[in-house]
């Protein structure tokens, strides 16, 4: 019981794989409870209190990235399988369609390229670096789709990935008022559009609108993962 | 749970190897989700062990992301930079495209009813 080594087993802790691994799992948790309380306000989207916190905890006790990533990524390696499970869903939303599908895909084509085109010209406009630019192309596919698709169009993950959540968190804010101000009524209308411009975010949003627009919004974001997915990779 | 992980996994290798065999820049995950959707169509109807597992893993789909989003830390200076002119423009945009697609389902869908 002379000396007990602080100092080692301190760094021992935190340059184990399991603390990356147990930090994002603890700060996840700790995301989703604030969402709970806070009646689910799309402000404290658990993604973003998690990622936030996580940068937090890893400037303070000077841990890189990639230190951090080290056990962190086994959870980046289930992205892959359970983006293949979205089939289910998508499968099962799959009937609401109906008679409404060349609706459902024309608003989705064009709602989806004005929205992403806006976005990308006017970082060209500003003048942003290119990396921005790049990153900016994938911004209404839900992130797990952007953080596979932006490197491969000259954008990088974590940017997208950034970009992606703010665009759904402002489209999950402004969309029930956006709706109200330009008369659009319709549930199946409300939920494409919340799917097309916010993705994920807006799902869960669209949800709380109603069953209607949850499932369409669903679709709609499956769809244009898919077709940005398809065409992005060829346009550029 | 076991077999929907199987599946899940299988489809992934297999859209990935689609995706190699005819350089294709579609991820590999992507690639399986469609087969996986086309898979289900041609079925016809949903095996109850699918739905059990997606039910289990979807929820936490957000949790997968959060690695590689973290990675943002790097791109500190990119963002206190940008971060201001980028807000704007995904405001403007989607201010500009939720009408844009709204308003042309509700139209075409009054035109079918």
């Amino acid at each position: 019981m002379s000396t007990l080594n602080w100092q080692g087993a301190w760094e021992q802790l935190i340059n184990s794989p399991y603390f990356g691994l147990f930090l994002t799992l603890l700060s996840f948790q700790l995301g989703l409870k604030l969402f709970t309380l806070s009646k689910k306000n799309p402000l404290l989207h658990p993604v973003l209190v998690s990622v936030v916190s996580i940068c937090a905890v890893l400037l303070g006790l000077g841990i890189s990235f990639e230190q951090y990533y080290q056990g962190a990524q086994l959870l980046s390696f289930l992205l892959g399988p359970v983006i293949v499970a979205l089939a289910i869903p998508l499968y099962e939303n799959l009937k609401v369609l109906r008679q409404y599908w060349l609706a459902f895909f024309v608003s989705n084509v064009i709602g989806g390229a004005a929205t992403i085109l806006v976005a990308v010209y006017m970082t060209q406009w500003f003048g942003l670096s290119p990396e921005t630019t790049g990153s900016m192309w994938t911004k209404s596919i839900t992130t797990a789709f952007a953080i596979e698709l932006a490197p491969g169009l000259g954008g990088i993950a974590a940017v997208a990935a950034a970009i992606v959540m703010v665009t759904g968190i402002v489209g999950a804010i402004v969309g029930p008022t956006v709706f109200r101000l330009v008369g659009i009524h319709n549930a199946a209308a409300q939920g494409t559009a919340l799917g097309v411009c916010a993705h994920a975010v807006g799902t869960a949003r669209a949800l709380e609108l109603g069953s209607q627009q949850g499932a369409f919004a669903a679709l709609s974001m499956s769809l244009m993962g898919i077709l940005c997915a398809f065409l992005l990779p060829f346009i550029l | 749970m076991l077999k929907g992980l199987i599946t899940f996994c299988g489809f992934y290798l297999l859209g990935d190897f689609v995706s190699t065999l005819f350089g294709l820049p579609i991820p590999g995950s992507v690639m399986g989700m469609l087969m996986l959707f086309v898979f289900l169509i041609l079925r016809g109807g949903l095996p109850k062990s699918l739905q059990e597992s997606s039910q289990a893993l979807l929820p936490y789909l957000p949790l997968f992301i959060v690695p590689a989003s973290v990675g943002i830390i790097n791109y500190w200076s990119l963002l206190q930079a940008e971060g201001l002119a980028l807000l704007f423009i995904i405001l403007v945009s989607v201010v500009i495209g939720l009408p844009i697609c709204g308003w042309i389902m509700q139209a075409m869908m009054k035109e079918r009813s």
